[in-house]
């Protein structure tokens, strides 16, 4: 695999460590006033961005920390390293 | 065949010899050969026939670059026996063979070959429509090279390796010596690949002078010398990269030597900065017969002689268009060779020094000339030139004619790492216009053909990719630049394309059998550009990965379509460059799995199986579907390992959140020295998981996962609370920990004998959870539950402590006659009581209401924004899903129908999930998804089993679960 990650407690790991976790939607959203249509947007529809996509993974085979980094999807390679708030 | 010894170039060591087997026979190598070397030096001409027309083939390249001598080498098909060193005791088998190389019975379908006209598989033998199966039958028997035999099992040693390195050189010749050399001064961590068993490249069979002082060879083992002094490069030979992909990861393919101790290696190298150096194959020439055994490439004929010491035939005549091949030509006729004559595509341009030394040996040397056609059978007898317009012909007698029209870049490196390639008009070659980031290239594959030239823009291109990686050498970059636009520039390449001849047996593709006239229908019938022409003949598409093909094809319909854009155009190259085993990706292949702490013994007394990452018992009684065991269990008392159950502990301030976030029900709601039966679903409401969660103090919890689900739980509850940062630990204590459940109306006084603890139902209820020791030592978590449904106890216990409690309980037990149970076993009781099994009984569309589990949601928590609670919500009262059921069998009322039948009336109504004959009921029984109309009770179900021929059988919807529906028998 090509991608490499950088891991907010490990560093600079190899892709075959982690586990896609999605593209970042934010918190989950409150029950009230909810629709089906909104809750359906949420958990299935993606935005499928053609560029820096802003993204979650989590280190399976190392630390076992979720976090957020940013990665070209043209290139599939990672363009900046992970955010300060999923360091947290 | 007597070997040319005491030349400085050779690489072979002939005092160290070993056997091959061939036809039968022994055949003597010496160490530093290949097969095809050794075969060769053994007399060997013909090495296979080719795919369609059963041609006789033999050495072309010694590179590999073509499937001709492709052979089966200890059962493997398809070995390139150019590049795969000759070790003892291996046996080679000729391939495409009916007899053997030489004599072929299918030889006769060469003559058919007007009958197989490009494309003529998609077209020919399609109607009438009757005729195609048998055709397809016959192709297919007939298609392919090597075969490989059922059940045949690849033996050896298969390494993998994945280093890091700041610059990755690919090529080892002089352009990447130099390049490696410079990028290790700068103080950088260098891998340098060579395909060849050793470096040098083309300098390293050469005797001719270099600029610089000294011969070419001897520059060649100056280089290698300081490569292997300089601490910092890593060097590979015998590795052929296979490819280049984003942020400059190369993966390689190594072939192990004699001193190695792998038979190959898979490398994948992460590297700062790429170097292509890969240098130049040689661009065949296209004329009648062009691939007869006997003709072959210069460099295939230099390095027999200089390298191996073979001298390639007695009479030897060339057809070339460069001066690499008349200096050829000179050496062999320097070591003894018989040089009948040399035919130069160039009027003038040649190096006039060569052009005298050919006239003082007085070798006929005509300028303007070419190879027309090979003739003699099965090999090659003489040779056919004429002038390039075609006018004069002369025949000589020979038995090798060394042919090449010109050079083509090794553009593989470049052009899977994405650069992008253009025609260029003065060398004739696809060059480089554009690198990718961190890219470099130098050598001969840009052009370049004077030896102080190469050996300075590799040294340049070594700089550049140092200063990708940080490093301030731009004054030596500037040095280098300067240097080289003051030595010879890319060199003027022959356009020569092909002889003037027909081509009805010039092949462009040797692999695929594809000849000029094949690409002339192809063009007919309007295929245009080179990359569909390609597909309609399948020139190029061979093992050899166009390696033959891959420069001609471009420049001949170039010059044959009669479109303005005369631009070649290269057709695209992939990974992998050259073709590797499955057994090399595989790699070293550690079968992993896990043992439980009671493995041994489990092993011992029963048959085992592979279940995912474990290692369980399937069953240990002789009976049918573990009938005794099931009986045992239902009436006696029976013990099971379970310890692959994944088994966790959660705390810290925020654990109660996490949980009620993961978990359907409401998790503030647990009580002390009870379990709770808690479910995990998905965002959709679909069942994930579940299991048993016990409190053991405040904000401190034990619960339970089902196996299979184990490994991603950690996951799960850190991914649906990655926003909230809450404080809590998780830990995965499921091999630290194993458990074995006792099972059976007799299983309290098999605890009772051991325990230190009042166990009656009153003192231990169904759904307790104690903690207590066994025999005063060993300290168990023991929970009453019933999976089987039975009087039925789990304890939890350190690994280490497992087998001791197991063999006390096995002694209490023994005056019951306590028995092992094993996972068929459990399969049949949890069935017989409705238990469903995620997978099994549940499936994408399936929800937690659909599985009549709704009990283990609860609506009315406090909002935690709990993970499906929102579609349980929303699906609550949705018309048409799929519910589970349970159902008998009532026609026949004896068999149970297959997993997985369809429920049916006039359409698709449902599914049965599992169903078994239940001895416990004495009738079979099984639990199906259907749409809810269909679940009232007496409801009849009609199953379609495969194979039935519309003689549907029927069931009929019972109440779950269908053994003891009060649950009394957990309760006792």
């Amino acid at each position: 695999m090509s991608l490499t990650l950088t891991c907010p407690i490990c560093g600079e790991r190899n892709g075959y460590e982690f586990r896609y976790g999605g593209e970042d939607k934010g918190p989950r959203p409150d029950r009230a006033g909810l629709t089906p249509e909104q809750w359906c947007d949420y958990v299935h529809m993606n935005s499928c961005v053609a560029g820096v996509q802003k993204e979650w993974w989590f280190h399976r085979d190392g630390c076992g920390a979720w976090f957020t980094t940013h990665r070209d999807t043209r290139t599939g390679l990672e363009t900046d390293g992970p955010d300060s708030a999923a360091q947290k | 065949m007597n070997r040319l010894t005491h030349l400085p170039t050779l690489r072979i060591r002939p005092e160290s010899r070993r056997d091959i087997h061939y036809r039968g026979k022994a055949h003597p190598a010496a160490a530093g050969d290949t097969i095809a070397t050794a075969l060769y030096a053994n007399g060997v001409r013909i090495f296979g026939r080719s795919l369609k027309y059963h041609r006789p083939r033999g050495l072309y390249s010694l590179d590999g670059e073509c499937s001709n001598t492709t052979m089966s080498v200890d059962g493997v098909p398809n070995v390139r026996t150019e590049t795969v060193p000759a070790k003892a005791g291996m046996t080679v088998k000729a391939q495409n063979v009916v007899g053997s190389a030489e004599r072929d019975l299918l030889g006769f379908m060469d003559a058919l070959s007007f009958a197989m006209p490009a494309g003529f598989y998609y077209k020919t033998l399609h109607k009438p429509a009757p005729v195609w199966p048998l055709a397809i039958n016959r192709i297919r028997k007939q298609a392919g090279l090597g075969a490989i035999a059922p059940g045949f099992k690849i033996t050896g040693v298969f390494d993998e390796l994945y280093p890091r390195a700041d610059v990755c050189v690919v090529g080892g010749g002089p352009a990447g010596m130099c390049a490696a050399l410079a990028s290790a001064e700068a103080g950088l961590r260098v891998i340098l690949l060579e395909a060849r068993p050793w470096l040098g490249g083309f300098f390293d069979y050469r005797a001719a002078a270099h600029p610089g002082g000294g011969l070419l060879y001897e520059r060649a083992r100056e280089l290698a010398d300081q490569v292997e002094k300089a601490p910092t490069i890593r060097v590979f030979t015998s590795a052929a990269m296979t490819g280049a992909y984003h942020d400059n990861l190369i993966t390689a393919v190594q072939q192990g030597g004699d001193d190695d101790p792998f038979d190959s290696r898979y490398l994948q190298i992460r590297a700062g900065a790429m170097v292509a150096a890969t240098g130049c194959i040689e661009r065949p020439l296209l004329f009648e017969n062009n691939e007869k055994p006997g003709v072959m490439q210069v460099g295939c004929a230099h390095r027999l002689a200089r390298t191996w010491g073979l001298m390639p035939g007695e009479k030897i005549a060339f057809s070339v268009g460069h001066d690499l091949g008349l200096e050829a030509a000179l050496d062999l006729a320097e070591l003894g060779g018989r040089v009948v004559c040399v035919a130069d595509i160039r009027e003038d341009g040649q190096d006039p020094a060569l052009a005298a030394a050919l006239a003082d040996r007085r070798i006929p040397y005509l300028k303007g000339w070419v190879a027309a056609e090979a003739q003699g059978r099965p090999t090659l007898k003489r040779a056919i030139f004429s002038t390039i317009t075609g006018t004069v012909q002369k025949e000589f007698s020979c038995d090798v004619l060394v042919a090449s029209a010109g050079f083509t870049p090794v553009t593989g490196p470049l052009d899977t790492a994405g650069a992008r390639l253009a025609y260029d008009n003065h060398t004739g070659f696809f060059l480089p216009t554009d690198l990718p980031p961190k890219t470099h290239a130098g050598g001969r594959i840009m052009g370049l053909q004077d030896p102080l030239s190469i050996e300075t823009s590799g040294r340049l291109a070594g700089l550049r990719a140092a200063v990708d990686c940080g490093k301030r050498v731009d004054d030596a970059v500037r040095e280098s630049e300067t240097a080289l636009a003051s030595q010879p520039g890319p060199e003027r390449g022959s356009k020569l394309v092909t002889a003037p001849v027909k081509g009805k047996k010039t092949f462009i593709c040797f692999d695929e059998d594809a000849t000029l006239k094949n690409v002339r229908q192809a063009m007919a019938q309007g295929f245009d550009v080179p990359e569909l022409i390609k597909r309609f003949t399948a020139a190029g598409t061979g093992p050899g990965q166009g390696g033959i093909p891959g420069h001609n094809l471009p420049l001949f319909v170039a010059q044959t379509t009669a479109s303005p854009d005369k631009h070649p155009r290269p057709t695209t190259v992939r990974a992998p460059l050259v073709p590797p085993l499955m057994a090399e990706y595989a790699g070293t292949n550690h079968d992993m799995s896990k043992r439980t702490p009671v493995h041994d013994s489990q092993a011992a007394a029963g048959k085992m199986e592979r279940i995912a990452v474990w290692n369980r018992a399937r069953v240990f009684s002789k009976s049918k579907g573990a009938r005794a065991e099931i009986e045992n269990v239902r009436t006696n008392v029976g013990m099971l390992d379970a310890s692959t159950l994944g088994k966790f502990r959660i705390f810290g301030p925020d654990a109660v959140k996490a949980l009620q976030r993961v978990y359907a029900g409401d998790m503030t709601k647990i009580p002390s020295n009870r379990m709770k039966y808690a479910a995990m679903c998905n965002d959709d409401g679909c069942l994930l998981d579940d299991g048993v969660i016990v409190k053991q103090g405040e904000n401190d919890f034990y619960f339970t996962a089902s196996t299979g689900r184990a490994g991603q739980t950690v996951e799960w509850f850190r991914f649906h609370t990655k926003y909230e940062n809450w404080d809590f630990h998780l830990v995965n204590l499921t091999d630290a920990y194993g458990v074995i459940n006792l099972a059976g109306p007799n299983a309290r006084k098999v605890l009772e004998k051991v325990a230190d603890a009042d166990v009656s139902n009153d003192a231990f209820p169904f759904m307790g959870y104690r903690e207590f020791t066994v025999n005063k030592t060993i300290l168990v978590r023991a929970m009453r539950l019933g999976f089987v449904g039975e009087l039925s106890y789990e304890f939890h216990v350190p690994s280490s402590w497992m087998q001791a409690l197991w063999d006390i309980l096995a002694e209490a037990g023994a005056e019951f006659g306590i028995q092992n149970f094993g996972l068929e076993a459990q399969n049949t009781l949890r069935m017989e009581k409705g238990h469903v099994i995620i997978g099994s009984e549940s499936e994408q569309r399936t929800n937690l209401l659909d599985l009549g589990l709704g009990f283990l949601w609860d609506r009315n928590k406090p909002e935690a924004k709990t993970v499906g609670a929102v579609a349980l919500r929303q699906t609550e009262d949705q018309k048409g899903r799929l519910k589970l059921v349970g159902f008998k069998m009532t026609e026949p009322a004896d068999r149970p129908p297959k997993d997985g039948s369809p429920i049916v009336d006039d359409r698709i109504r449902g599914y049965v999930c599992t169903a078994r004959y239940s001895h416990t009921l004495d009738m079979p029984v099984g639990m199906a998804l259907v749409e809810d109309e269909l679940t009232p009770e007496g409801t009849r179900l009609a199953i379609f089993e495969d194979g039935c021929e519309g003689n549907l059988i029927h069931g009929e919807i019972v109440p779950m679960p269908f053994y003891d529906p009060d649950g009394k028998r957990m309760r006792m």
